[in-house]
């Protein structure tokens, strides 16, 4: 309990001394809860997902950093580790690979990876997971990309 | 009088030997009082000097400018060689002046003793170069040297010691030296005094330059560890006070600037750039911490932390391997704590090796 929180304010003062560090990445702290966290990251580009803004929340257990934060997209995606309706992620690091040495930029980080480089072999989305193992490279792409825009970007005119 | 200004002189050499800077301090504060009363007797004496000049030839030459001249000359020499006087004057005047300032500045009681030699020449049968205002320096020069020629024979035992000084580093024995230095090279002392005097006597501009060169290495107050080795130090001394401070950090630098590239070969620069808390929990890391290494990887924790990952699934952090003292801490808790404690000795004196 106490070390989750020490540990969690040690992250946000780290947050808040580099935020410019990384501008694909914005971590902001509940006000009143520190583990409760929500991040905004970017599509990284030469995806499907280039132009967007994800939203991720996080919900940090109390025997964090021992535990792994639980991580899901509030912003709906089009991936195949990424529940479709829940927006829950499928990622090694978030479950069994998890190590109290990461932080919660560095799983923000983690999941910028995992939009660059799916995994269909384990899908949460079927459909995502499926396009992909068949080799419809576009047409994930193309499915990929209107959620992107539907969903991940500001809406024009 | 000048048995006692000796006694005097030697006091202060002895209790500044040890690292006590409390005792310096205070040393540096009589020494500084010391030195407004040398000042003024000065003053008064180069009024007497003055009065008398011109009809004193350098009559000091004989025995007196022995073998302690020849000492300060080669000190001197030492002196300009390190550029701590870039005096335009010949070597004879930076030489004498620099060693005036090496006896003055380290151990304070040179000032004294020169104080009293002072007081106690007085009489003025000894004021050497007084008339020759323009020559004191080169004949006081020539003078040494004969001298130092002559002598040789006589002590040929203080010459070989203060080379020995030179090169050696031993404390013990320059202790010794000093003190034997300031014994033999007592009458000799002054004979420098009352160059440096007719100097001043000659080249007024110059008195204030000389004495603020004089009162530099007291201002700077600290002057520490000279007296032991002024050989090793005169260079941080005379020149600049910062010097030795310096000289400690960067002793000091290297070590930490490999032990941080260690560390951040071994594990990024995350978790060892921060070596001082623990990169799970973020507690302060304590000695015993900081010398426990528990996995091969590198990656340090805490004991409390490691204690929570062994009950939890006992993998690293760092590597995700699994700790490998996990089933003898799983038998007996008691060896396994000698263990890993054992294993992270080990490790961090490899590390540090």
């Amino acid at each position: 309990m106490q070390a989750s929180r020490a540990r969690l304010f040690k992250e946000y003062k780290e947050v808040q001394r580099e935020k410019t560090a990384d501008p694909d990445i914005q971590l902001v702290c509940d006000d009143s809860n520190i583990f409760k966290w929500t991040a905004l990251i970017k599509g990284p580009s030469e995806t499907p997902y280039d132009g967007g803004v994800f939203q991720l929340a996080f919900s940090v257990p109390e025997q964090y950093p021992l535990q792994p934060p639980q991580v899901r997209f509030l912003t709906k995606i089009f991936h195949p580790n990424v529940h479709f309706k829940t927006g829950e992620i499928c990622l090694d690091i978030l479950k069994n690979a998890w190590s109290p040495a990461w932080t919660l930029q560095s799983v923000c980080r983690a999941i910028i990876a995992l939009m660059a480089h799916p995994e269909p072999d384990s899908p949460l989305n079927c459909d995502s997971g499926n396009l992909l193992r068949s080799g419809d490279i576009r047409g994930y792409q193309s499915m990929a990309r209107m959620y992107t825009r539907l969903a991940a970007m500001p809406k024009k005119g | 009088m000048v048995s006692d200004s000796i006694i005097n002189a030697s006091i202060p050499v002895a209790s500044s030997n040890p690292k006590d800077f409390a005792k310096k301090k205070r040393a540096n504060r009589s020494a500084k009082l010391k030195q407004c009363k040398l000042d003024a007797r000065r003053e008064q004496w180069l009024s007497q000097v003055k009065n008398k000049g011109s009809r004193q030839e350098l009559n000091g030459g004989g025995g007196a400018c022995g073998q302690g001249m020849q000492v300060t000359n080669e000190r001197g020499q030492l002196m300009e060689k390190l550029a701590i006087k870039p005096r335009g004057e010949a070597e004879e005047n930076g030489g004498y002046t620099s060693t005036y300032n090496d006896f003055d500045s380290p151990s304070n009681s040179p000032t004294s003793h020169t104080s009293s030699l002072l007081e106690g020449n007085d009489s003025g049968t000894n004021f050497t170069g007084g008339s020759s205002s323009s020559n004191s320096s080169s004949s006081g020069g020539c003078c040494s040297r004969s001298m130092s020629e002559e002598d040789n024979e006589g002590d040929d035992d203080c010459l070989d010691d203060w080379e020995a000084v030179a090169d050696a580093l031993a404390a013990t024995d320059k202790k010794q030296e000093q003190l034997n230095s300031s014994l033999d090279s007592a009458p000799e002392r002054d004979d420098n005094v009352v160059h440096m005097s007719s100097q001043q006597e000659a080249s007024d501009p110059k008195v204030p330059a000389k004495d603020t060169s004089q009162q530099n290495p007291k201002g700077r107050g600290a002057v520490p560890g000279s007296p032991v080795g002024i050989h090793a130090w005169r260079p941080n001394d005379a020149f600049r006070p910062q010097s030795l401070p310096n000289l400690s950090k960067q002793y000091t630098f290297p070590m930490n600037s490999g032990r941080h590239y260690r560390g951040g070969s071994v594990w990024g620069c995350k978790s060892l750039s921060i070596p001082t808390s623990c990169p799970i929990c973020c507690e302060d890391l304590d000695f015993t911490d900081t010398s426990f290494l528990p996995c091969p990887c590198g990656f340090r924790l805490c004991l409390f932390c490691h204690k929570r990952i062994l009950e939890d699934d006992g993998r690293c952090p760092g590597c995700r391997k699994q700790y490998k003292h996990d089933p003898i801490e799983g038998e007996t808790t008691k060896d396994a704590g000698c263990l890993i404690f054992r294993a992270a000795r080990s490790c961090s004196m490899i590390s540090r090796s």
